[in-house]
């Protein structure tokens, strides 16, 4: 095939690097106090065990018998003072740094050297094979660590070496557990399948592709069993069988202390001691840093939602009617980023759903579809917030709503169904009691009145024996059925808006129209607001009274369902529905919008539409389209109304891109 | 593409291939369900039940299914991913059910597939020009380096990329562009046959209609088949030649991609058509109601537990008594292929054609009946 022939029109450069997880993990380390510590500890730790005579101050071994020299308190000469012959207490522990770090180093190298190669092994392998390996290293497991350690030593020789040997057998069984979960987890992911389909050979795909997967949580194990080692390390050099008697090892200046301590102060234990404590210390909160620093931010995942400040009013006044369940009237959203600026994630959102009406909310993904309904129920996740704009619902403002106040609205009069409604459901709590839970709460019934109204929901949502149904579990619900269930939860509390946030998306075409007509039959029924947010024009054409397109965080234009596809206004709207399979006839290529959809923190200047627009223009580029009123619609293009501007003749414009 | 070496591939004995590049011949996929230590083992699951297709070389043969029907395994099974019950695949005429070890190499070199999900087929921890240059260096052995760079830039410049996302890794990049890095990495050994399930799936519209051109014009220009697995109708009727129509590990329906689409012989094709949603408010009306006819809230039976007779029996508007009892056999249709539904053997007997016009009449007179019914009933 040749290269020229393959070229596309329009070849994609990515956006800027952004930081890479490695830089993040650093970041992060730094800022933590504790991880700090903890590095800045090791960093003296290793150079005392590299090059000891750079720290120490005496030779450790140096004996200096003359009375007024045993058991001397700290002094200039003497920073920790001096045992009982005469030896510099400082550098003997400056010298007991290598032999830590000697013993972490054989038992690591036998742990991680055994235990990894099998846990990968026995995970890859799976059946009969994984469980008689796991079957032994679990017996091995239960095993005391000294116990092995001491089973070494019998065998061979005592010395601490050996006694390492025994401590990193006993500790390989830590990561054979560890390296056969990861493994028994990522065999599964389609990347290690596609390895496979490339033709890469099994030994290669473990140590190049699941290893690395792997790396993180074996740091963190590493670093908290190396503090557990120079424990049990210390411990056997404390009970004798471990490092020789005049080593400066800390467990052994323990030991020697140890006669000594009642009749000299508690002080003789305090060098070894304190060097012990704080090593072990400083291996577990590097690992816990460790843990935090690779993490994913809570903030991202969970639903914290920000602080409620007074939001500046909007410009334009509200719709105005008995029936408006809710409007919202310039709505700017803004998130704070760690650097640089805020990045406007909503900028000037208005629209209104009355009762009995469907809203259709469409645009590509990232276009802020659901931040949209997000932030005009006051749930703005943080560290982001609303900055202008306000919200109507029911008739009151709620703009400056508290959290308190909105969410005893929320619980009664806006009820929301989500794309996986399998995630939704808590997997080991039976439906029937998630179903009555709001219920007793919001409503105040009974045990037996929530049951009664949680079969009636259910037979309204038509899921076939009702009673049953109750008491089964989410996993022996199919994702229809428990799409059906998560509206049942919505409609709980006779909402007066329903938000669907891609409801039919992750279910097949066919078991999606069953739940777009039971939506469509609960409205008439209940006359009820439905917001309907989705990215298929399909199921808008379907559902939708009213639309409203988004595109880069602002409305592009509303109208009625007709209007939007039959006399579409604006350049996205039109662009949408021609990528549509359905609107291409003969075999040649899909139409395509070129391009990406940029990140609020790269909006385009001028219209954020204009990079990927086939009409944009100079001005385009450089002005921000304002949104113009049209009858009782917006629309928000810089050409809308020039004359003789078609949105059916692309031509017209497409110099700008060529 | 011509600069790359070619090695010799003992397993296509020629470039021109008379039949068809892929065959697969009542293929049968089994999983044990997971066994307690003691007890009875529960029945297996029957995910794939005597599937028979071939690809033609160059063409695209595309496999539409709900959820659960067995789509995903059949693609498994020649990629050698699963272990199958029976049956045989044979590519180029040669038998490939079960690719020893010593010819893997050469079948990977072959058949190359893109996955469902963007975000977990491609491994996070390397950037593109590992992922994509992986292959080259174990089918050509060309290591890592400038000259492998060059040609991963050459692949990343045919679907669409520039070179600046040689350094990137899967994280910094949108769904739409992972998704033609895995394409990029399956072009990378020059294979006969592209698998790509779900490959377009989790992406926009805009987006996913740039991936297919990309798919279309790879065919176009190295002649490539396409195995194109997808749960939407019609996006698959929009690349395939040839269209096959799973349901609960049968193929029910297979033919002539625009033929089945106009045309549906099996009325659950039928059901499939009526449920794509069209971008038009007037013509959605009408599909609908068409869609309507075949409303009811049965459930699928379980593939642990199939019944003897069509799996369909329970949705079907048309079920006659003999579908409870008997599997129906695949019988020839209008579209140049095969059926399994007993419409064309007994009851109407329509003998391969279109089972439109038959499910229109018999609901409208279904739905008379139960009018009737309701006036009893509200008479009483
Ligand atoms: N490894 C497995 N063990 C047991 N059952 C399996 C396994 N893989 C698939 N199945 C079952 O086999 C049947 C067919 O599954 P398959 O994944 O092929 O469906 P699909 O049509 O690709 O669905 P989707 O559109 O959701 O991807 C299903 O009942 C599924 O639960
Ligand atoms: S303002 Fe210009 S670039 Fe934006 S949509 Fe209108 S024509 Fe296109
Ligand atoms: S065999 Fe019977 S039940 Fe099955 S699809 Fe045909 S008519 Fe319907
Ligand atoms: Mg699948």
């Amino acid at each position: 095939m040749s290269e020229s022939e393959l070229e596309p029109t329009i070849e994609e450069t990515p956006p800027p690097k952004a930081d890479s997880p490695r830089q993040r993990f650093w970041k992060r380390m730094v800022r933590n106090p504790l991880a700090l510590f903890s590095m800045v500890w090791f960093v003296i730790l290793i150079v005392s065990w590299v090059w000891p005579e750079l720290l120490a101050t005496h030779d450790p071994f140096k004996q200096d018998v003359t009375l007024q020299r045993l058991f001397e308190g700290p002094s200039g000469d003497h920073w920790l003072g001096t045992d009982g012959l005469g030896r510099d207490h400082y550098s003997r522990v400056v010298f007991g740094a290598g032999f830590a770090f000697r013993s972490i180093f054989i038992a690591m190298t036998i742990a991680i050297g055994i235990g990894v190669p099998i846990g990968l092994f026995s995970g890859w392998r799976g059946g009969r094979i994984d469980r008689a390996i796991m079957w032994v290293n679990d017996v091995l497991f239960s095993l005391p660590i000294i116990l092995l350690a001491m089973a070494v030593i019998i065998i061979l020789t005592p010395s601490l070496t050996n006694a390492m040997i025994g401590v990193g057998i006993a500790m390989a069984t830590r990561f054979v557990r560890l390296t056969r979960g990861v493994t028994l987890a990522e065999k599964e992911e389609l990347y290690v399948d596609a390895a496979r389909i490339t033709g890469i050979s099994v030994p290669r795909i473990l140590a190049r592709y699941i290893a690395p997967n792997l790396l993180p949580s074996l740091i963190v194990q590493a670093a908290i069993i190396s503090g557990a080692i120079i424990l049990i390390g210390a411990t056997l050099s404390f009970l004798g069988i471990g490092a020789s008697l005049d080593d400066p090892d800390w467990g052994v200046m323990l030991n020697r202390a140890r006669p000594d301590f009642r009749r000299e102060g508690i002080w003789q234990i305090m060098p070894s001691g304190g060097a012990l404590v704080l090593t072990v210390l400083a291996f577990n909160l590097l690992g816990d840093a460790i843990r935090d620093a690779i993490g994913r931010d809570a903030s991202s995942n969970a639903l914290t939602i920000t602080k409620r400040v007074s939001v500046a009013a909007a410009s334009t006044s509200h719709a105005e009617g008995d029936d408006l369940v809710i409007s919202v009237r310039d709505m700017d959203v803004e998130f704070p980023s760690a650097k640089g600026p805020v990045s406007e994630i909503l900028n000037g959102v208005s629209f209104e759903v009355r009762a009995g009406e469907t809203l259709g909310v469409v645009g590509e993904s990232g276009s802020g579809k659901s931040m949209t309904m997000l932030s005009a129920l006051g749930l703005t996740p943080a560290p982001g917030r609303m900055t202008r704009g306000s919200v109507n619902f029911l008739g009151e403002d709620v703009t400056n709503l508290t959290e308190k106040a909105w969410q005893s609205i929320r619980g009664k009069e806006v009820g929301v169904i989500f794309q996986e409604p399998i995630a939704v459901l808590n997997p080991a709590m039976k439906v029937g009691a998630q179903i009555m839970e709001p219920l007793r709460i919001h409503m105040g019934m009974s045990k037996a009145e929530a049951r009664t109204r949680a079969v009636e929901l259910l037979t309204e949502v038509r899921v076939p024996d009702p009673a049953r149904r109750l008491d089964q579990y989410p996993h022996e619900f199919s994702g229809g059925m428990a799409q059906r269930v998560g509206i049942a939860m919505a409609l709980a509390c006779e909402p007066k808006l329903l938000i669907a946030d891609e409801p039919s998306t992750a279910l097949d075409v066919t078991v999606q129209g069953q739940i777009l007509d039971l939506l469509a039959e609960i409205q008439t029924r209940r006359n009820m607001a439905i917001i309907l947010i989705t990215h298929d024009l399909g199921v808008i054409a379907e559902a939708a009274d009213r639309v409203l397109v988004m595109y880069g965080g602002q409305v592009m234009e509303t109208g009625s369902v007709e209007d939007v596809f039959f006399r579409p206004k604006h350049p996205y709207t039109k662009a949408l529905l021609d990528t549509m399979p359905q609107n291409h006839s003969g075999d040649g290529e899909l139409a395509v919008i070129a391009g990406i959809v940029p990140q609020p923190t790269a909006w385009p200047t001028g219209c954020r539409f204009a990079p990927r627009c086939v009409h944009a223009t100079d001005s385009c580029t450089s002005t921000m389209p304002p949104l113009l009123t049209v009858n009782t619609d917006v629309v928000r293009c810089l050409r809308h109304g020039e004359e003789g501007f078609d949105l059916a003749q692309p031509a017209s414009g497409t110099e700008v891109l060529s | 593409m011509t600069d790359t070496p070619t090695t010799n591939t003992p397993m296509l004995r020629s470039q021109d291939i008379d039949g068809a590049l892929l065959e697969v011949d009542d293929l049968h996929v089994h999983f044990a369900s997971r066994g307690k230590l003691f007890g009875t083992t529960p029945p297996p699951v029957k995910a794939v039940n005597g599937v028979s297709f071939s690809i033609a070389p160059e063409k695209t043969f595309g496999l539409v299914g709900e959820s659960g029907s067995g789509k995903s395994t059949v693609a498994r099974a020649i990629l050698q991913l699963v272990d199958i019950q029976s049956g045989t695949i044979r590519l180029a005429g040669d038998d490939v059910t079960k690719v020893p070890p010593r010819d893997e190499l050469d079948f990977r070199k072959n058949v190359q597939a893109v996955l469902q999900d963007p975000f977990s087929s491609l491994n996070q921890v390397h950037q593109t020009r590992t992922i994509v240059g992986d292959g080259i260096t174990r089918h050509y052995g060309t290591k890592a380096g400038a000259a492998r760079d060059e040609r991963v830039g050459l692949l990343l410049d045919a679907v669409g990329l520039s070179c600046e996302f040689l350094d990137r890794y899967p994280y910094e990049m949108s769904g739409g562009q992972r998704q033609r890095i895995s394409i990029a990495r399956a072009l990378a050994v020059e294979p006969r046959l592209i698998i790509a399930d779900e490959a377009t799936s989790a992406l926009d519209v805009s987006i996913q209609s740039q991936v297919i051109n990309v798919l279309r014009r790879i065919q176009d220009d190295s002649g490539v088949s396409f195995l194109f697995i997808a749960h939407d109708l019609e996006v698959v009727k929009h690349v395939s030649h040839d269209l096959g129509v799973m349901y609960l590990g049968y193929l029910v329906e297979k033919g002539d991609a625009n033929a089945i689409y106009d045309a549906p012989t099996h009325p659950y094709t039928e059901m499939l058509i009526a449920s794509i949603p069209m971008p038009d408010p007037v013509v959605q009306a009408a599909r609908r109601e068409l869609r309507q006819t075949f409303e009811d809230d049965a459930e699928p039976p379980s593939p642990a537990n199939l019944p003897p007779g069509c799996p369909f029996e329970n949705r079907c508007p048309v079920a006659m008594d003999i579908c409870r009892e008997v599997m129906p056999e695949p019988t020839p249709a209008h579209h140049g292929g095969d059926v399994r539904c007993h419409l064309h053997t007994s009851g109407p007997e329509l003998a391969g054609e279109s089972v439109v016009e038959f499910i229109k009449t018999k609901a409208q007179s279904k739905l008379s009946g139960s009018q009737r019914s309701n006036d009893k009933s509200s008479a009483q």
